[in-house]
């Protein structure tokens, strides 16, 4: 993961396309080893269902950079978008589908194994 | 290659602490614990009246015979309408900020909980009379420690243990540790309180003491819910 991922601002295209393929290194799943894309995986699944505008705060995005994480999410089948009003006000809703939360939890117990390892290799070192 | 994997280390590091530092503040979000606790102690609160109305006692000269109907008139229906009330308005406040709620579990304990205490009530109430336990002797501590438990005290101590395993509220649970330690240790919540010598002589023996001696627990109870849902409403305005 590099210093891009971690911080896209208003041009970076939300890492339009990485695909699901695996880091070369880590064997972290691109779409989901991503700062931005991790925290929409993990408000979701901590919060069952979330409102776009509840993501946008808490990830201090912009819509149109919000947006692009999720459809990036949307086209890998990790989250479900559903949209519709309450009242006059649109609301936009997002659930993990359960191929999202395997993918959180694999993400999660990868970060793991890699924390373990790197700790490892540096008692090894010392 | 030592400072690839050095970087990848750190860098594993600092997305898990962000993973649990977003779980914990969706969790907050979703909290609304002092709602609980204020329904829980209005409930509490609104069961004293009928405690006292419904409660039969007969006094003779070997002493006194009581039976709390009210309790059971009051305490299911109320039990369910506060499960669901306290159901709903997390279902609202999560939704109003965007979030779902996970309180279901919360509300389905509570009830569970309720149709356990009506369970054991009625049949205590038809066995006990002709089947008195221990031989009508002297009651063993764990036998009033389990009394105390199904109790709707001692189940609204229960539901809310499973609510702060909802919310991992760690406040909640030490709060909740202290309040079941208060109505199934300290508190005689179903068997009378000893009341303060101050009170007039004439009340000793009668109807009245009894009563009275029932609803100091009750009083108690409710204070210590309500104290707590003050405290965590505080909390969270501090927080915020």
């Amino acid at each position: 993961m590099t210093a891009e991922t971690d911080t896209p601002g208003p041009s970076d295209p939300g890492q339009s396309d990485p695909g699901p393929s695996d880091h070369p290194v880590t064997g972290l799943d691109e779409v989901v080893h991503q700062r931005v894309r991790l925290g929409i995986l993990t408000i979701t699944h901590e919060a069952r269902r979330v409102e776009f505008g509840y993501l946008r705060t808490q990830l201090e995005l912009t819509a149109g950079n919000l947006s692009k994480h999720l459809s990036v999410l949307e086209t890998a089948g990790l989250i479900d978008i559903e949209k519709g009003y309450e009242g006059k006000r649109g609301r936009t809703w997002i659930t993990l589908t359960p191929a999202g939360n395997a993918a959180l939890a694999a993400e999660i117990s990868r970060l793991k194994v890699l924390i373990a390892r790197v700790e490892t290799s540096r008692k090894e070192q010392n | 290659m030592t400072t690839e994997s050095l970087s990848a280390g750190d860098d594993a590091h600092r997305l898990l602490s962000d993973v649990r530092d977003l779980a914990g503040r969706v969790r907050r979000d979703q909290r609304l614990t002092w709602v609980a606790l204020l329904v829980l102690a209005a409930a509490a609160f609104a069961a004293i009246p009928f405690d006292w109305l419904f409660m039969k006692v007969r006094c003779d000269g070997g002493g006194c015979m009581f039976a709390r109907r009210g309790m059971l008139y009051y305490w299911p229906p109320a039990l369910l309408l506060a499960y669901a009330a306290i159901a709903v308005s997390y279902v609202r406040a999560a939704r109003a900020r965007g979030l779902g709620a996970r309180v279901l579990p919360y509300a389905i304990t509570g009830a569970v909980t309720t149709v356990v205490f009506t369970a054991a009530y009625v049949a205590a109430a038809v066995y006990f009379p002709s089947h008195p336990p221990f031989g009508g002797g002297p009651m063993p501590f764990w036998w009033i420690v389990l009394d105390r438990l199904i109790a709707p005290w001692g189940l609204i101590g229960l539901a809310l243990l499973v609510l702060a395993r909802l919310e991992r509220n760690v406040a909640l649970l030490l709060f909740t540790a202290g309040y079941l330690a208060l109505v199934l240790l300290v508190l005689p919540t179903t068997d009378g309180m000893d009341l303060p010598g101050w009170l007039p002589s004439f009340l000793s023996g009668s109807n009245m003491y009894l009563r009275l001696s029932m609803t100091l627990p009750q009083l108690i109870t409710g204070a210590v819910l309500l104290a707590g849902g003050i405290g965590f409403a505080k909390a969270r305005r501090r927080q915020r």
